[in-house]
C-alpha cells in the first residue's frame, strides 16, 4: 500500500527562529526549505501526487501555488530534482493529476488531454492521471436512464472519453510515466460500470475519483461492487482518502495506493483534533499574533482594544508555555495565561479543558520525531504557517505509523 | 518592555512631583509659535509621553489620531537598533505638550540669533500615569519609541523637537502633516541601493544584489546593455528598469544566477552573474540583431517587459541544458540556443502562432503578467522541444 501526499508548496524554513519569529532574509523560498520526506525519518509517505492546477493554475481563475520562476525551474529540471525525490532515506515517486477539485464548477473541464500528458511528460512524472470531471453526489438508488442522473451520467462520459483520449495520446507518444485512468461515479452501479470501461481501454490501473464526501461503509459498497468486473491484475488507487483503520480492508479490494492531506490540514484546519497521537489526538494551544489574528487587529485599530495590552498577553501565553515546557512552572499558570489571552481574540470558544488535557499529557515529549524531539512545545502552538506545518508534518509522521502498523508493517527504518 | 524601573534613579525618593530636567532650546518660529528641541533616553520616553490611538467614544466624537503599531516595521528598526554597526536615528521625535511642561531660559544672556535661547525644560515624569494623564503626546515617531521601548539595550538616547499646546486639533494636523509626505520612488531607492551600506531593512537588503547586477549591466564598459535601462539618472534608456531587475530576481531565485548567490559562509558572486549576463544579451544582440535590439519597447517588443522577461527564462533554459555549477554557455552557446527560437520571434512585426490557435500581432503583446507568461511558455517549450533533449529525464515505465 503505497500513501501519496498532494503538495501544496508546504515546506518548513529551517532558518526560522522560535523565539524572535525572525527568518534569514536570503533564504530562497523552496530551495532552501524542507520537504517533509527530507527532515522526518522514514519518510511519511511514499510520494507525492502534484496536480496541474496547483502548479499552472487554471486558464480562467487561478494562478496555481507556483510562481513563475518556480514553474519553469520544475519543467526545466523535472521533478526528481525540484521535489528533492532522492533526499529522504528511501526515494519517493511522483503522481501528476489534474486537480479536479479546483474546477468541480466548471462545465467541462479546463485541460487539454495534450496538455496534460505534456505537463506530466515535461516534470518527469512516475504516474499520471487522466483528466476527470468529479461527481460529488452519491445516490446508489438512482439508475443511469433516470433524468435525476443526467449530469452525473455526462460527466463519467466526459471523464470515460477523456480518458480513451489520454490512453491512445500516452500509446501513441510511447510517454515515460504509468497513466491511470480515473472512475467518476454516484452509486456502486456507476462506479463499477465506469471501471469496466477503462479496463476495455487498457488501463490496469485506476484511480477511484469524487469519494472523498462518501462514508466508509459507502466507499466498501463501491469497492465490493467493483470487485466483480475488476481484473484480477488491475490496481486501484483512492482519490483522497486517508481511513487508515480500513487500509487491510481496501487492500483486499485490489486497492494499492491512496492519497490524503487530512493529516496535514487537520494540524491547523481542525477545530480540535490538531496533533496526532499514536491512539488519538489532541487540540492544539492556540496563540495567534497579534498582527495575523483579523479579528483582534480590527478591534485594535478601532481603538477598543489597546494593542500594547494585546501584546503583553500574548507574550506571556508564550513564555508561561516555555516554562511549563520546561517543567517551571504548572498547568494552571500556563492554562490561566492561555485564557487571559483568548478573551481578547477568541471570546466564544472555551477550551480550558481540552487545554489542559493537552498540557498535561504533554505528548510531544513521547513523540520519537525529529520535529517534536528539535522544537518541543512550539509544535503545538496554534500559531503561524511555521509552527503549524511543522505540526502538519508530525501528524503525516504518526500517520505514516499508524499506516504501517495497520499493514502489520515493521516500524524501524 | 520598558525599563521604567531605573528611571527611578532619576528622582527623590518621597517627592511626588518628579520632574525632568531637560537641557533645552526654546526656538521662536513666527509670533506664535515656540519650538523645543532637547536630548532624552528613548527608554524614558513613556514615563511622559503617550501615542494617542484613534478610537470613537460611545457618543461617536473621535478621540486620538495615531493608528497601531505596524510590528514588522517597529521589529525593523529594533533590530537596527540592537545591531552592533553604531545605529544611528538622526530625525527627532515630536512630542506634544500640555502646559505642565514649563521652559526656564538660562540666566546668562548668551549672544545669538534673537529667536533662540537656551534653557531647561521641565517635564513631570510618573510611572504610575495612565496613558491619559501624561502630559506629552507622541506626535511622529510612535514606531521608533515602540522600537526603543522593546530593543535589549540599556539606553539609546533621541532627539525629540516638541510643542506646548493643550488643543488636540493642533496634533492632529501636526500628525496629519508630518505623516502625509510622499514616499521616495521605486526607481530613485533602486538606483540608491548598490552604493549604501550599514543596515537596511530586509526588503530592501534583498533588493540590494539584483539593483547591483543591474548597475553593473547598465554602466560597466563591456556590457552589451551598456546605457539602456531606463533609471532616474539615466533617463534615455529604452529598457524599463523593473522589467530589468525583474528578470534578474527570477533568474538569483530559480534560474543560473542561483548557482552563484552564495551560501551561509559565501558572498554572492557578483562577477560571475555579471558575466554570464553579459555573454547571454551579447548573443541576444548578435541573433536577434539591429531589427530588434536597441529600439524602444513600442518599437521592438524584445526591449519590453515581455520581451525581457522572457528572454531571462530562455536563458536559464539555455544555461540548464548545457550543463550545471560553473559549467555555464559561453556567447557562442547562448546564441547557438537562441537561434533555435529565433524563427518563431516576432518582435517588430507580423504574428506570433503560439500554438494555441489564436493569432497575436507583433504589437498586441503587453507587458501583462499573462502575457509574459505566453510568450515565456512558448519560447521555452519551443526551445526544449526542438533541441530534443526533452525526453532523457527518466528511464521508460509504459
Amino acid at each position: 500500500m503505497k500513501f501519496f501526499f498532494p503538495d501544496s508548496q508546504d515546506q518548513v524554513d529551517p532558518t526560522f527562529d522560535f523565539l524572535t519569529e525572525e527568518r534569514d532574509p536570503f533564504r530562497v523560498r523552496q530551495r532552501d526549505d524542507l520537504y517533509a520526506h527530507e527532515v522526518l525519518k522514514p519518510p511519511p509517505f511514499n510520494g507525492l501526487l502534484v496536480s496541474k492546477a496547483i502548479v499552472d493554475g487554471t486558464a480562467g481563475s487561478s494562478t496555481g501555488k507556483y510562481t513563475g520562476p518556480q514553474r519553469h525551474r520544475l519543467y526545466r529540471q523535472g521533478a526528481r530534482q525540484f521535489f528533492r525525490l532522492n533526499n529522504g532515506s528511501t526515494p519517493l515517486k511522483i503522481m501528476g493529476d489534474c486537480g479536479a477539485f479546483s474546477y468541480v464548477g466548471e462545465e467541462n473541464p479546463p485541460y487539454s488531454v495534450e496538455e496534460v500528458v505534456s505537463f506530466y511528460e515535461g516534470c518527469g512524472f512516475d504516474y499520471g492521471i487522466s483528466v476527470d470531471h468529479v461527481i460529488f453526489q452519491y445516490e446508489p438508488k438512482i439508475v443511469h436512464t433516470d433524468d435525476a442522473a443526467a449530469e452525473w451520467v455526462r460527466r463519467q462520459e466526459i471523464t470515460l472519453d477523456l480518458a480513451s483520449d489520454f490512453w491512445r495520446r500516452c500509446s501513441a507518444s510511447d510517454v515515460h510515466f504509468i497513466p491511470l485512468g480515473v472512475a467518476q461515479g454516484w452509486s456502486p452501479e456507476s462506479y463499477a460500470h465506469a471501471v469496466k470501461e477503462l479496463q476495455r481501454i487498457g488501463y490496469r490501473r485506476i484511480a477511484l475519483g469524487g469519494m472523498v464526501p462518501l462514508k466508509t461503509n459507502e466507499i466498501l459498497a463501491c469497492l465490493q461492487r467493483i470487485d466483480d468486473v475488476r481484473e484480477s491484475d488491475t490496481e486501484l488507487h483512492l482519490l483522497g482518502i486517508s481511513r487508515c483503520e480500513q487500509i487491510r480492508t481496501f487492500a483486499d479490494h485490489g486497492v494499492t495506493s491512496f492519497d490524503s492531506t487530512s493529516p496535514f490540514r487537520q494540524a491547523f484546519k481542525d477545530d480540535r483534533d490538531n496533533y496526532y497521537a499514536p491512539d488519538r489526538t489532541y487540540v492544539a494551544l492556540r496563540v495567534p499574533q497579534v498582527d495575523g489574528n483579523a479579528k483582534l487587529k480590527a478591534r485594535i485599530r478601532s481603538g477598543e482594544i489597546g494593542q500594547g495590552q494585546a501584546m503583553l498577553l500574548e507574550r506571556s501565553a508564550l513564555a508561561r508555555l516555555r516554562q511549563f515546557d520546561k517543567d517551571e512552572v504548572g498547568v494552571d499558570a500556563a492554562l490561566e495565561a492561555l485564557a487571559e489571552y483568548s478573551a481578547v481574540w477568541d471570546r466564544k470558544a472555551d477550551r480550558t479543558s481540552q487545554y489542559r488535557d493537552t498540557l498535561e499529557s504533554r505528548p510531544w515529549r513521547a513523540c520519537d520525531c525529529t520535529i517534536c524531539a528539535s522544537v518541543g512545545i512550539e509544535v503545538i502552538i496554534f500559531r503561524g504557517a511555521e509552527r503549524n506545518k511543522r505540526r502538519g508534518f508530525h501528524n503525516l509522521h504518526v500517520f505514516g505509523q499508524r499506516v504501517r502498523r495497520q499493514l502489520g508493517e515493521d516500524d524501524r527504518d | 518592555m520598558t525599563k521604567q524601573g531605573r528611571e527611578s534613579r532619576m528622582v527623590e525618593a518621597g517627592n511626588q512631583k518628579n520632574v525632568l530636567h531637560l537641557p533645552a532650546l526654546e526656538i521662536r518660529q513666527g509670533p506664535n509659535r515656540r519650538l523645543y528641541t532637547f536630548a532624552v533616553d528613548g527608554k524614558q520616553v513613556p514615563s511622559f509621553a503617550a501615542v494617542s490611538r484613534v478610537r470613537r467614544d460611545s457618543q461617536q466624537q473621535l478621540h486620538g489620531y495615531q493608528r497601531p503599531e505596524v510590528l514588522a516595521h517597529v521589529a525593523a528598526i529594533r533590530r537596527y537598533v540592537e545591531s552592533a554597526e553604531s545605529p544611528m536615528l538622526p530625525n527627532a521625535i515630536v512630542v506634544a505638550f500640555d502646559d505642565r511642561v514649563r521652559f526656564v531660559p538660562a540666566d546668562a544672556a548668551v549672544v545669538g540669533p534673537g529667536y533662540v535661547r537656551s534653557g531647561t525644560l521641565l517635564v513631570p515624569v510618573s510611572d504610575d500615569w495612565e496613558d491619559a494623564d501624561k502630559p506629552g503626546f507622541i506626535v511622529d515617531g510612535q514606531q521608533r519609541c515602540a522600537a526603543i521601548r522593546d530593543a535589549g539595550v540599556e539606553a539609546f538616547p533621541i532627539c525629540v523637537t516638541a510643542f506646548i499646546t493643550a488643543d488636540q486639533a493642533d496634533h492632529r494636523s501636526q500628525f496629519i502633516l508630518v505623516n502625509s509626505t510622499k514616499p521616495l520612488p521605486k526607481g530613485l531607492i533602486h538606483e540608491l541601493l548598490p552604493a549604501a551600506s550599514g543596515p537596511l531593512p530586509n526588503q530592501l537588503r534583498v533588493r540590494q544584489l539584483p539593483a547591483t547586477v543591474l548597475e553593473r549591466l547598465n554602466f560597466d564598459e563591456r556590457s552589451p546593455l551598456r546605457h539602456m535601462i531606463q533609471t532616474p539618472t539615466n533617463p534615455a534608456g529604452v529598457i524599463k528598469d523593473n522589467s530589468m531587475l525583474r528578470m534578474l530576481e527570477n533568474s538569483i531565485s530559480d534560474g543560473v544566477l542561483y548557482r552563484f548567490r552564495g551560501s551561509d559562509s559565501a558572498l554572492p558572486n557578483i562577477g560571475l552573474m555579471v558575466t554570464v549576463l553579459n555573454d547571454f544579451w551579447t548573443a541576444v544582440r548578435d541573433v536577434f540583431g539591429e531589427d530588434a535590439w536597441g529600439k524602444p519597447p513600442r518599437k521592438s517588443r524584445l526591449m519590453h517587459g515581455a520581451g525581457i522577461i522572457s528572454m531571462g527564462y530562455l536563458m536559464d533554459a539555455i544555461a540548464d541544458t548545457n550543463g550545471s555549477g560553473e559549467d555555464v554557455p559561453d556567447t557562442q552557446g547562448f546564441a547557438a540556443g537562441l537561434k533555435i527560437v529565433k524563427d518563431y520571434c516576432r518582435w517588430t512585426e507580423g504574428t506570433w502562432d503560439l500554438g494555441d490557435g489564436i493569432p497575436r500581432r507583433w504589437n498586441d503583446i503587453q507587458n501583462t503578467p499573462r502575457d509574459i507568461q505566453r510568450i515565456t511558455d512558448f519560447l521555452v517549450s519551443t526551445y526544449s522541444s526542438k533541441q530534443g533533449k526533452r525526453h532523457d529525464r527518466s528511464s521508460r515505465l509504459f
